[in-house]
């Protein structure tokens, strides 16, 4: 669907990534625009319980985790998963203006402090490996783990939209 | 989607903890080609080729059809300018990778006879290609004005792949309830 950017300057592999996670963010937030509170929280491609509001939760409790709790090591809790319950996030979603102003303030201050995250990365961070019996892997890892959780749930979002109004495209 | 398609020891897909830059690609890019393939497991025909979330135009052999033009437009066509035509595309219909699909055992059967013969051929050609080198850019087929770096085209590799999982999750969901990661 999408193709690489067109006459992108020379890139080196961090940068490379910064622009594809603000690519994918963009996505999703033309994705949600323009949507009342009632079709945001749609379960809009039945049976499945996603919905747009779900998935931008769920994005923010994202970044969040890789870039908050993984690579600066913080002990704060998981975002909207409380006590384990990762369907909360999802459940949660409700067709509420509050509702809806939270998750969109929750994951634009998420990705703030991501991208604050990033501005201290360099280079000779990507190989980095906290522990090799660990599933987590190298800083690298985690990076293309967020690229490849957004992409994915872009193409839900894809799914979803089309249903609640017929928007499709990038 | 906290839950995985297949149990954890039947799960072909790897965690290997890669290193390096071009590793640690070539393992996303093989665990993503499998997830779609696992997508499609069990189907009839029939089921592969329905449209399942309405009003897309979108069907799973849709999907595989498209990913093995993909694969052979940024594999061959771009990354060694092999000056070919592109996979499942016609002057008229630009969308024939997903308006071209039936529900036939041969139009299955060709669908991932091509889709694995360009992973095989994608393979191939980036086990050569230098970790030093994925800085280099190259002009994209079709758009001689405009290059890409190697880099940049394994990861938008990665990204399309995933998106397209996430259509194959919700496409596979409405035909018979199968969710998983």
């Amino acid at each position: 669907m999408s193709a690489p950017e067109p006459s992108a300057p020379p890139t080196n592999e961090l940068d490379s990534i910064r622009r594809w996670l603000a690519d994918l963010r963009a996505s999703v937030e033309r994705k949600s625009d323009g949507l009342s509170p009632e079709q945001l929280a749609a379960r809009s491609v039945p049976p499945s319980s996603l919905s747009v509001l779900g998935l931008v939760r769920h994005l923010a409790q994202m970044e969040h985790f890789w870039f908050v709790k993984t690579l600066s090591r913080s002990d704060e809790p998981q975002l909207y998963v409380e006590d384990g319950d990762w369907d909360a996030q999802f459940r949660g979603a409700v067709a509420d203006q509050a509702v809806v102003d939270d998750a969109f303030a929750t994951w634009r201050s998420v990705q703030a402090r991501a991208d604050e995250v990033l501005d201290h990365l360099d280079a000779s961070d990507l190989n980095f490996v906290w522990d090799p019996e660990d599933r987590i892997g190298s800083v690298r890892d985690v990076l293309l783990q967020v690229v490849y959780e957004y992409s994915r749930h872009c193409g839900h979002l894809d799914l979803l939209r089309e249903a609640i109004d017929g928007r499709t495209g990038e | 989607m906290s839950d995985m398609w297949l149990p954890e020891d039947q799960d072909p897909r790897t965690q290997g903890n890669p290193q390096g830059e071009k590793a640690t690609y070539v393992e996303y890019l093989a665990n993503y080609r499998l997830t779609l393939r696992m997508k499609c497991d069990g189907l009839s025909p029939e089921q592969l080729a329905t449209r399942s979330v309405p009003p897309s135009t979108l069907s799973l052999l849709g999907l595989v059809r498209h990913m093995a033009r993909v694969e052979h437009n940024w594999f061959q066509r771009t990354a060694q300018a092999t000056g070919e035509d592109r996979l499942y595309w016609s002057a008229e219909d630009d969308d024939l990778d997903f308006n071209g699909v039936e529900p036939t055992q041969a139009c299955v059967d060709d669908a991932f006879a091509s889709w694995q013969r360009e992973i095989r051929k994608a393979e191939e050609w980036l086990a050569g290609v230098a970790e030093s080198d994925l800085g280099r850019e190259l002009p994209i087929a079709g758009h001689p004005d405009d290059v890409v770096s190697l880099r940049d085209l394994v990861v938008h590799m990665i990204e399309e792949y995933a998106r397209h999982c996430g259509h194959a999750d919700l496409l596979r969901e409405c035909i018979d309830g199968r969710t998983g990661q």
